[in-house]
């Protein structure tokens, strides 16, 4: 699974990345590198381009020019059979969770198997069960429908969709948007275990700075489709640029940076 | 980490019986151990003091494979064999225990089973019960907001009500027309072969008109309007029940059905006999054209025979039955759009379940008037 890598070897390298929807500039020459084994976040305010970032880098859309490399593999371009290998090694977890309504929560979690792999009914069955199992849904959510989930619930089975087939990068977009204060940290706590159980790299995009305090190890900061600042948090909040640090010292900045050093 | 360093060098899971000791080797991922459950299940296990399970030639490990192998495990302890687990790297160790915590227990406990054939059928029925109590209930809640509509006309919404008759009737015209002008050349086609074998050429005109009136025109556009209204009534108000609409105008204090299923009553009571009106002349221009080029009967001589073979109350009675069906499609459509529960596929089954109803309750309600036309001789 992990053994193979060399430490700090980049599993997503995104270089001078130009997009453009008409007039519009979404990204205007981003440039970031996502090493093995981190948890990457991509902060920025709404609109700046981060999910479009995203988007590109799972190939649903396109960038006008530039360069992205997942797992030292040239993305750009490609057409979904070239891509399935890729896809098979990543799991994205939606900002709405996009789970399956017709399917129930098991069956949601199964179907990436059933899909991609020769393993029985039965067994597949039994791997959904334990997926859900460590995403901390209550076993009871197994035979349910999205439609009867709670928003927190219906993000832990789009979490353990994710999951299904082990991948080695996992892709969040806005995992605590609309989550209570309470689901929303214990969404940390299982995006950190998950992470050193199964050896994954994560890469998040969120706004949520709460978030990017606990569990991001490396945070880059999106400004108007540029990049404004890369490093931990820490670094970040010493930064000079000024739309960096209205951002991070802000009335909610501040709350979040007080409450990231009170647990130390 | 490269996509091919990672496939290459691994190799399928497996697993080598020696004496009492279960040598596993191979990458244990999800990919690599398609078969190996089945040879796990199929194994005859040693039964001595303890069966051990090396893992030390375990080359790679994930959540799948971890969970075959405390599979295997669990199967063996149940049977009251001791076992045991070495040599393990540690993070595949700290997995494995994660595996076997109790939730993992207790989701695999949660298994589905498919009800028996009898608590099946009971069900469906059960459900079906319940949808027609909720249909009448609904019938009910509309009646009540009718009445307080006609008490104080004020409430009355026009706007929509305009704006219904058009959509649904206005715009409905061009589909309506040619549908039912087929129809007239159909019928009238059909029946000049064996009108001519008797030479009874003339009474074309009597076919088609009866047929057409009586009939045709009013079934014909009540299934086009409820193909083309009644499937819009049920997807707008379901995907306004979705995304919290209906509940955002509670709360402004506008009663739901007031605005949603009254304006779509009424606007679809005066546009269906309409449409009928035009159906019956599209449909009857059918036959008349069809009867001048297949049977020699021109056009005067049609209209003549027209006015012998119709009463008035054959036109009345296929202009009669359009507001019934014109009831049934909207009341049928907005009930299917109140029921849509949840997701955006429950906006599909319900727009899809609305048409089929609104189509068999239109042919049943017509069934009936027959009978009854029938019986008190009209």
């Amino acid at each position: 699974m992990v053994e193979l890598a060399k430490p700090s070897a980049a599993v997503i390298e995104v270089h001078d990345l130009h997009t453009r929807f008409g007039a519009a500039i979404v990204h205007d020459g981003v440039s970031l590198e996502v090493k093995e084994g981190e948890i990457f976040a991509l902060a920025g305010a709404s609109g700046c381009g981060k999910s479009t970032l995203l988007r590109e880098i799972i190939l649903l859309q396109r960038p006008q020019s530039g360069s992205i490399r997942v797992f030292g593999r040239e993305v750009v371009g490609l057409d979904d059979e070239e891509a399935l290998p890729l896809r098979r090694n990543w799991g994205v977890m939606f900002e709405r969770g996009a789970l399956f309504g017709s399917l129930t929560v098991s069956e949601n979690v199964g179907l990436p198997l059933r899909e991609h792999t020769r393993l029985r009914d039965r067994i597949i069955d039994e791997i959904a069960a334990v997926k859900v199992a460590l995403t901390g849904l209550p076993a009871s959510a197994g035979p349910k429908y999205p439609a009867e989930l709670s928003g927190g619930m219906r993000k832990r089975a789009a979490l353990a969709r994710a999951i299904a087939l082990d991948p080695r990068l996992l892709f969040l977009d806005e995992p605590t948007a609309g989550l209570d204060p309470l689901s929303a940290s214990g969404f940390d706590e299982l995006v950190r275990r998950l992470k050193e159980l199964l050896g994954l790299t994560i890469f998040l995009v969120t706004h949520d700075l709460d978030l990017l305090w606990r569990v991001a190890d490396r945070v880059a900061f999106m400004v108007e489709g540029r990049i404004a600042g890369v490093g931990t948090m820490h670094e970040l909040s010493k930064s000079e640029q000024p739309l960096v640090r209205e951002y991070f010292y802000g009335p909610r900045g501040r709350g979040a940076w007080e409450q990231s050093w009170k647990r130390k | 980490m490269s996509l091919r360093s990672l496939s290459a060098s691994e190799v399928d899971a497996d697993f080598e019986l020696a004496h009492d000791t279960v040598r596993c080797i191979g990458s244990w991922t999800v990919g690599r151990i398609a078969g190996l459950e089945r040879r796990l299940d199929h194994t005859t296990w040693p039964r001595g003091a303890e069966v051990v399970f090396d893992g030390s030639a375990v080359t790679a490990m994930d959540t799948a494979g971890a969970w075959l192998l405390r599979r295997a495990l669990r199967t063996l302890e149940r049977s009251g064999q001791r076992v045991a687990l070495r040599g393990l790297r540690a993070e595949y160790e700290a997995l494995f225990a994660m595996i076997g915590s109790p939730d993992v227990e207790v989701a695999l406990a949660t298994t589905v089973s498919t009800p028996p054939l009898l608590e099946r059928v009971g069900a469906f029925a059960w459900h079906g019960g319940q949808q027609g109590m909720k249909m009448l209930s609904f019938v009910g809640e509309v009646a009540i907001a009718a009445a307080r509509c006609a008490a104080r006309p004020t409430r009355i919404r026009w706007r929509p009500i305009l704006y219904n008759v058009r959509t649904a009737g206005f715009d409905a015209l061009p589909i309506t027309g040619l549908l039912c002008f087929l129809m007239g050349i159909v019928i009238a086609y059909q029946g000049a072969t064996q009108l001519q074998r008797y030479g009874a050429n003339i009474f074309v005109a009597d076919l088609v008109g009866l047929a057409m009136l009586r009939e045709l025109s009013p079934l014909l556009t009540a299934i086009i309007v409820a193909g083309r209204s009644g499937s819009a009534y049920a997807a707008q108000i379901g995907t306004m029940k979705v995304t919290e609409e209906i509940d955002a105008l509670r709360t402004v204090g506008i009663v739901p059905i007031e605005l949603l299923v009254l304006p779509k009553i009424v606007a679809l009571a005066i546009a269906l006999p309409l449409l009928t009106v035009y159906a019956d002349v599209l449909g009857v221009s059918g036959g008349m054209l069809m009867a001048r080029t297949e049977l020699a009967v021109n056009h005067t001589v049609f209209l003549d025979r027209l006015q012998h073979a119709l009463r008035l109350s054959d036109y009345l009675v296929g202009i009669g039955k359009a507001p019934v069906f014109a009831g049934i499609i909207a009341v049928v459509g907005c009930f299917q759009g109140f029921q849509v529960a949840g997701d955006a596929e429950s906006v599909g089954r319900r727009t899809t379940v609305s048409v089929v109803q609104s189509i068999f309750l239109v042919i049943v309600a017509d069934a009936l008037f027959s009978v009854v036309f029938n019986y008190l001789g009209i």
